[in-house]
């Protein structure tokens, strides 16, 4: 075993969100912060002065910890920062921050904000078309978003796997959506649909990429001690971790047999008492279908390439989606490709609910351990194991 | 080019307005400029990297020499644009648009990333050999692949 010294020690005591939308009718990301942040608070049983540590995933568009301080009349915090996307990186610093004693308990938000360059309608937002990516890259690129696709036309040559193993994610994610209330896209889908969405970046269509949206995630943690006497179901961080190869510029990256997510993999593990046999609920990210697959092939679910014929083998027809042994929901909140481009704090927020016994229509009975698998390959992998205590 | 003739770093971002050109990449724009594509190259222990870094990522060495590659190597990724950023001669309605990461010859895992022009989009596949072409972009020249044997 790893040392891991801060295992169950801190917790996840408040959750607010905002749900999530195509448009959030003219709101801010800062007013969907907030309007997070305090639904969190509250949550939690807490108020202003409770709170001493302000983490604030950088998205952009989102606004700055010392803007929600103000926002929010916040009046003394002791540590704040804005880590980089995806979800884990700031829940990572949020946990340290408090085991390391910087301060006690944290407001951690994430909010989003659909941005000219991934929304036609946003591009006619007066206030948002001044948003820009600085130098218009040539086409001929595989970073970022489009390096997905481009791996993904690797994968394929690799294990010959049929268009259907992504679209299972895809239809994955639509049929938990249906039951989520914050879910941005509920329309039915099948693999017809699916088969002949239009291609963006082949070989992946509109429905391998998650949908940009408006809205704010929220969650308040504290010390696992202090957390007993707030709520009698505190969810702990059992074990967090991100990961990165060194040669992980997009275009260079190795090979799909050695990136980002087994770097998590090794990490969690190796700090971690429950693996997947004890796991209740399971997330792999889904910024892009591809990225699901990899986490399904690299928690070890199944071998390399078969991650497709794993989701057909444990497809329960009759609510159209993955239900592993029969027993394990995933993404049961519709992921980023239904929910909404959270790039993560849907996961987390919704493992939290499911931990608590407070995910309604959706919830799987008894569940006490989610497995996290957050980001993809290069630059933003991460993992996470919660537990209810 | 002579030395004389080594452009300023304002004319490389003139010449090169989609590129996100620094310090450490200033060389191979000019190269691209002499229609050469040069690659860092680490000065003790051979090693080629891409994109250009400061230090040698395999042993440290700052003394780096940007060193001309042949351009030919095998298609390692390909996918195909139906929509993306507007550049000179790419019609996304027309057809989409190939981008390919090449592996190079000149060593395993050194891959260069752009289209391939003079053939139908079939004929594109992981695993075809190509070699380096010029084409023009907003009258610089930028480097492309063709199929070998599609001259």
């Amino acid at each position: 075993m790893a040392r891991n010294p801060i295992a169950d020690e801190v917790a996840i005591v408040g959750v607010g969100s905002t749900g999530f939308s195509r448009d959030s009718g003219g709101r801010s990301a800062k007013a969907l912060a907030c309007e997070a942040s305090i639904r969190a608070i509250r949550d939690a049983g807490l108020g202003p002065g409770d709170i001493d540590g302000l983490v604030g995933a950088a998205e952009p568009g989102g606004p700055q910890p010392q803007e929600m301080s103000a926002a929010l009349g916040l009046p003394q915090v002791s540590h704040f920062s804005s880590p980089t996307p995806v979800a884990v990186f700031a829940l990572v610093d949020a946990m340290n921050a408090i085991y390391a004693g910087s301060c006690d308990t944290v407001l951690l938000y994430f909010a989003y904000t659909r941005l000219p360059w991934n929304s036609r309608s946003a591009a006619q937002d007066p206030f948002r078309r001044r948003h820009t990516l600085g130098v218009m890259p040539a086409p001929e690129s595989v970073n970022a978003a489009a390096a997905y696709a481009a791996w993904a036309s690797r994968y394929i040559h690799e294990y010959d796997v049929p268009r259907e193993a992504f679209g299972r994610v895809a239809l994955n994610a639509r049929a938990g959506a249906k039951h989520n209330p914050l879910a941005a896209m509920k329309a039915p889908l099948n693999m017809e649909g699916y088969l002949g969405a239009r291609m963006i970046r082949e070989p992946l269509c509109l429905l391998d990429m998650d949908v940009p949206v408006d809205g704010a995630d929220a969650f308040v943690l504290t010390r696992t001690e202090r957390a007993r006497a707030i709520t009698k179901s505190p969810i702990v961080i059992h074990a967090a971790t991100v990961g990165l190869v060194g040669t992980n510029d997009e275009d260079q990256l190795p090979s799909l047999a050695r990136h980002g997510q087994h770097v998590v993999v090794e990490s969690l593990r190796s700090k971690s008492d429950l693996w997947l046999e004890d796991v209740d609920i399971f997330f792999p990210y889904d910024g892009f279908s591809i990225i699901t697959l990899g986490w399904f092939e690299n928690f070890g679910w199944c071998g390399p390439g078969g991650a497709g014929r794993f989701l057909e083998e444990h497809w329960d027809e009759a609510s159209g989606r993955v239900m592993i042994d029969g027993r394990i929901p995933v993404n049961p909140h519709g992921g980023s490709l239904s929910e909404g481009a959270t790039r993560g704090s849907g996961h987390i927020r919704e493992a939290v609910m499911q931990l608590r016994g407070d995910a309604d229509a959706r919830q799987v009975p008894g569940a006490r351990n989610a497995l996290v698998g957050c980001g993809g390959f290069f630059f933003n992998s991460q993992g996470a194991i919660l537990r209810r205590l | 080019m002579a030395l004389s003739e080594i452009p300023s770093d304002a004319e490389l971002v003139e010449r090169f307005p989609y590129a996100n050109i620094d310090h450490d990449s200033k060389a191979l724009y000019t190269g691209w400029l002499e229609k050469r594509l040069r690659m860092n190259r680490c000065d003790d222990c051979q090693r080629f990297h891409h994109p250009p870094k400061p230090v040698c990522p395999s042993c440290w060495c700052s003394s780096l020499v940007p060193s001309e590659v042949s351009g030919r190597g095998t298609i390692h990724l390909a996918m195909f644009l139906h929509q993306g950023p507007p550049a000179p001669g790419v019609d996304y309605e027309k057809a989409p648009h190939p981008v390919v990461t090449v592996e190079l010859e000149e060593q395993e895992g050194l891959r260069f990333t752009s289209t391939v022009v003079g053939c139908a989009p079939e004929e594109i596949r992981i695993g075809a050999l190509v070699e380096l072409d010029w084409v023009d972009r907003f009258g610089a020249p930028f480097p492309v692949f063709r199929l070998v044997g599609s001259r």
